[in-house]
């Protein structure tokens, strides 16, 4: 190394023998540093060529990362994770699905039922009647809300996040629902700042990045964002959020509700020791039989209700067993969801009745006179 | 646009009479069948119908799936969907009309994607259809309609005023009819999807390994993307030609799509020129044009002229960046373990005896203020030219379609691609002027004997010309750095990897500017020479493009900026002060030639009088 080199490293400056060494080590490294920079982008530069060249080309991403099968190894990924899909508004959809797929469900990989290899994401397979239904309360419940002991009424509950899998505040769609229905919310509306302007902006974009990107609630933020908060075309904005929001209370919260521990305050996600009887279940499979079987089962669900809850011990007005208030749920929503037409489309299905469509779904014409809750309660 | 359709969302909530979407709009509406491995999916997206995105949002889900079947819940098996049943559609002013997707069958079972083919498919993954459903599913997924902005640019739909017109005699029904009607009509007047879009929906089969070997194809959509089609696809262009532009006559419905080996196909060899000049491509074009390659991967073309010049061009980039990179790591390695350059502590005394005198440090100066001026206009149009050519190199990386959007799109992008790359040319032209006018101001100079020099020794003079010495020493240096030498040699005022990398700058701007202006002007030059050449003109373009970004990108600028002896940044091209360390490692001739003009000496530091 010359002089001038050791200069232009810090030479100049003051210091001892060891000072000196520690310098003439630092710029050496320094050169070893770059040689291998160089080698490695090189590397990359001329391999690049040499492929070009030898190996046929694949389409990228962009065009064949989007999934063409429903197959069980897409239930495991989130829709933000498919390659490219970042890169185009409306995706082809997987084949045998005609309709639109413009969000996908979203997995859990905090959820040690479907975890550990037992339990798929759309777990609930045995009854035509409700099976889908169950598996639609999946994608914002988790398991253990419904199937696992707890005394309390009502339950005790918090959002958790599914990328972190820690308690996290109620989904960004509700909140920014919230703000746009409520009496206060409104007031801020009818006469909005810029401060308004941004937190409606700033709660739509954080509900489609929970929803993966979901492009709908994107393009509605970059309106509401692009013109001036006083202008009417605000105001249609806001009404158009209002209107748009409800369409999107699907379970795509980047979020789920899951029973709370009341002394941390955390979400109960796991199952503690339960790991070697869910090893032994799945090793030995379908050579399992009664009570052998049962008694297995009994030690992977040490909490299991002997009876999961029943759609109405939630959906309903009055002694619901989820706080719909409190986790987050604005008035408007807890009133669709705790509204009569649910209740009583419930209380029809899960007794059993077929139910004819016209009679539920338009407040025209006449109710029927629902059923009497039976015995029968929906099960996996 | 956005705006007004979600505006119109509760207007239009009646295109679902039977309000299925209470329960078919929540994603999670579905169960997993464990023994066929496949999700049954039951969600809609509600937007679709409450926006009228497409053309069948206004159809009821019962006009598809039976109302027997469906109107009750739990539902009956429910019978697959079959798009070529006669519906009944209501048009504007309440009058019915009988509609079936039957004749698109008839013309289907006429071309390449008959449903015998179709049904027929093996994939590598297994089927991805379901038994019995519509055949239509492998292309065809909820319609949508596009942008009316690319084909009624001056229509502005969220003007309330727009429609002012047509309320006159509609106003009950707008805005929703008109707004639906004006989408459907304009969304008809373009191809039905995007060009990735479309893309995609080709990817499906196209791309399957199981359908390409049992059809003995190529993956077409592979190579499509390495053409200036694909890639304009990739990076967000609307209007890029898709698989239906080529692939069906224009004007002529995509249903109908024939195999090339068919005479009456639209990519048949005779008439696949009247294709690639249809009005709304390139209809001043010769018919050679159509020689020029859209699916072009060299891989598969072993043995073509095309494969053969890129693999030049790969010998070419070896035989260049390989040496330079030799040495410049080399260097490096000196550095690491610790190699004195033998001479460089006296030169670097002699070094700091010039630039204790103004005249001294005036002599170091490798560059003049003209010389800098000019390198850093080649830097700003370098980067120009690298920042908007690269994306279209490897328009398939994620990046690339940022950057392009980042200028403001795919035209504005080569726009200022083109311009640039004229102001390389004019840049490279002007230069030679200079080096003409230093030529003949040197040839005018008189040797100590009184004769002049002369135009043949005066440009064997200029500095940057490389003479047979260089090379020999060239040869020294690397057996120097290799250890196999104990001299190093000396360099004058530009050691010979700047000799070569401005070689490279006349070599590099002549090439990619001739090859430029041939893919920039394709359309005229067609009628000059064949499409071959544009094939030609590609790989040289960006062969010897992606040769130039990596020797200034890697090379260059580790021996300007981040080599130890220049670090931070080499001052030598801004304010002509060249960094003690490497003048005196690498161009110690150049100081002993100034030392000796400003009457330094080596040994004493003495001045001549």
């Amino acid at each position: 190394m010359t002089k001038a080199t050791a200069a232009r490293f810090g030479g100049h400056l003051p210091g001892g023998k060891l000072l000196r060494f520690l310098r003439e080590i630092g710029v050496r490294v320094y050169a070893v540093g770059i040689v291998a920079l160089v080698c490695w982008l090189s590397f990359f530069a001329l391999r690049y060529l040499v492929v070009t060249l030898m190996f046929p080309s694949k389409a990228p991403p962009q065009i064949i990362g989007i999934p063409t099968r429903l197959d069980r190894e897409l239930l495991q990924t989130r829709r933000s994770q498919w390659p490219g899909i970042e890169m185009i508004a409306n995706p082809r959809t997987p084949p045998a699905h005609y309709h639109r797929v413009d969000g996908w469900i979203q997995p859990d990989r905090f959820n040690d039922c479907t975890q550990s290899g037992c339990h798929l994401a759309l777990p609930h397979t045995k009854r035509k009647e409700v099976r889908a239904f169950l598996n639609m309360h999946a994608t914002s419940i988790q398991c253990d809300v419904c199937h696992a002991q707890s005394n309390v009424r009502p339950l005790a509950l918090t959002w958790y996040d599914l990328d972190r899998g820690k308690a996290c505040d109620s989904p960004a769609a509700l909140r920014a629902y919230e703000f746009v229905t409520s009496e206060e919310g409104r007031k801020q509306l009818a006469e909005p700042t810029a401060a308004v302007q941004k937190k409606l902006v700033d709660l739509l974009t954080a509900a489609s990045r929970a929803a993966d990107g979901l492009y709908a609630l994107q393009q509605l933020a970059r309106h509401v964002a692009s013109v001036r908060p006083t202008s009417d075309a605000f105001q249609k904005l806001v009404e158009a959020v209002r209107s748009a929001l409800p369409r999107h209370f699907r379970g795509e919260y980047g979020a789920k509700l899951a029973l709370r521990d009341p002394a941390t305050g955390r979400p109960i996600l796991k199952h503690p020791e339960t790991a070697k009887a869910v090893t032994e279940y799945l090793e030995g499979g379908t050579s399992l039989k009664g009570a052998e079987r049962d008694a297995l089962l009994a030690r992977i669900h040490p909490q299991k209700r002997a009876e999961p809850l029943h759609c109405t011990d939630c959906h309903r007005k009055d002694d619901s067993l989820i706080p719909f208030g409190q986790i987050g749920y604005p008035p408007a929503r807890q009133e669709a969801l705790t509204g009569p037409t649910i209740f009583q489309m419930i209380q029809n299905i899960s007794a059993g009745q077929p139910m004819n469509l016209p009679s539920f779904i338009s407040p025209s014409i006449p109710q029927p006179v629902p059923p009497q809750p039976q015995a029968t309660q929906p099960s996996m | 646009m956005t705006a007004l359709v979600l505006v119109l969302g509760s207007v239009a909530r009646a295109s679902d009479p039977d309000n299925c979407l209470l329960c078919h709009q929540f994603r999670g509406l579905s169960r997993f069948d464990v023994d066929g491995n496949l999700a049954h999916v039951f969600f809609v997206d509600p937007s679709y119908v409450q926006q009228l995105r497409g053309p069948h949002a206004r159809l009821a889900c019962t006009d598809c799936h039976p109302r027997d079947q469906v109107a009750v819940i739990p539902h009956q098996t429910v019978s697959r969907v079959s798009c070529v049943e006669i519906c009944h559609l209501l048009e504007p002013g309440s009058t019915e009309r009988r509609f079936s997707h039957g004749n698109i069958a008839r013309m289907l079972d006429a071309g390449a994607h008959s449903l015998q083919t179709l049904s027929q498919l093996q994939f590598a993954q297994g089927p991805l259809l379901r038994d019995k459903q519509a055949l239509c599913l492998y292309c065809h997924d909820e319609p949508l309609f596009r942008s009316p902005a690319a084909v009624l640019p001056t229509i502005d739909v969220t003007d309330p005023r727009t429609f002012d017109r047509c309320e006159v005699c509609h106003a009950e029904q707008i805005p929703v009819d008109v707004a639906y009607y004006l989408r459907h009509i304009a969304a008809r007047l373009q191809q039905s999807r995007p060009p990735l879009e479309q893309a995609q929906v080709c990817a499906v089969c196209h791309t399957d390994p199981a359908v390409l070997k049992s059809h003995e194809m190529k993956d077409a959509v592979a190579s499509f993307v390495l053409s200036f089609h694909g890639k304009a696809a990739l990076l967000g262009a609307t209007n890029a030609a898709t698989c239906v532009s080529c692939h069906v006559h224009a004007g002529e419905n995509a249903h109908l799509m024939l195999g090339h080996a068919n005479e009456h196909s639209s990519v048949n060899s005779r008439n696949v020129a009247n294709v690639c000049r249809s009005a709304d491509c390139h209809p001043d074009a010769d018919p050679q044009l159509a020689a020029a390659a859209v699916h072009l991967d060299l891989p598969t073309a072993w043995g073509s002229l095309e494969f053969w010049i890129a693999a030049a061009f790969i010998i070419l980039t070896l035989g260049t960046f390989g040496p330079s990179l030799v040495l410049c790591v080399l260097e490096q390695v000196q550095i690491a373990v610790g190699r004195e350059h033998p001479h460089a502590p006296a030169v670097e005394r002699l070094v700091e005896k010039l630039l204790a005198k103004p005249e001294g440090r005036l002599r170091l100066q490798r560059f003049t203020v003209n010389q800098r001026v000019q390198h850093w206009i080649l830097v700003l149009l370098f980067t120009t030219l690298a920042i908007t050519g690269f994306p279209m190199k490897f328009a398939d990386r994620g990046w690339s379609r940022a950057v392009v959007e980042t200028f403001g799109g795919l035209h504005v992008t080569r726009t200022i691609h083109h311009w640039a790359g004229i102001a390389l040319i004019l840049g490279l032209f002007v230069h030679l002027m200079y080096c003409l006018a230093t030529l003949v101001e040197r040839s005018r100079e008189r040797t100590p004997a009184g004769r002049r020099v002369g135009l043949f020794k005066a440009l064997l003079n200029l500095p940057m010309v490389v003479n047979p010495g260089e090379l020999r020493k060239t040869c020294q240096l690397l057996l120097y750095l290799m250890g196999r030498r104990a001299e190093p040699p000396s360099f004058g005022r530009f050691n010979v990897k700047e000799k070569f990398e401005y070689i490279g700058v006349f070599w590099g701007t002549t090439l990619l500017g001739l090859t430029g202006a041939l893919l920039w002007g394709q359309q005229f030059w067609s009628h000059y020479i064949t499409g071959r050449i544009f094939n030609i003109a590609l790989i040289a373009h960006t062969y010897e493009a992606f040769l130039a970004i990596i020797h200034v990108g890697i090379l260059h600028i580790v021996n300007v900026v981040f080599s130890p002896h220049v670090f931070p940044l080499s001052r030598a091209t801004i304010t002509g002060d060249t960094p003690v360390g490497e003048l005196a490692e690498q161009h110690s001739e150049f100081v002993r030639e100034a030392a000796s003009k400003a009457g330094i000496t080596e040994s004493t530091g003495e001045v001549y009088d």
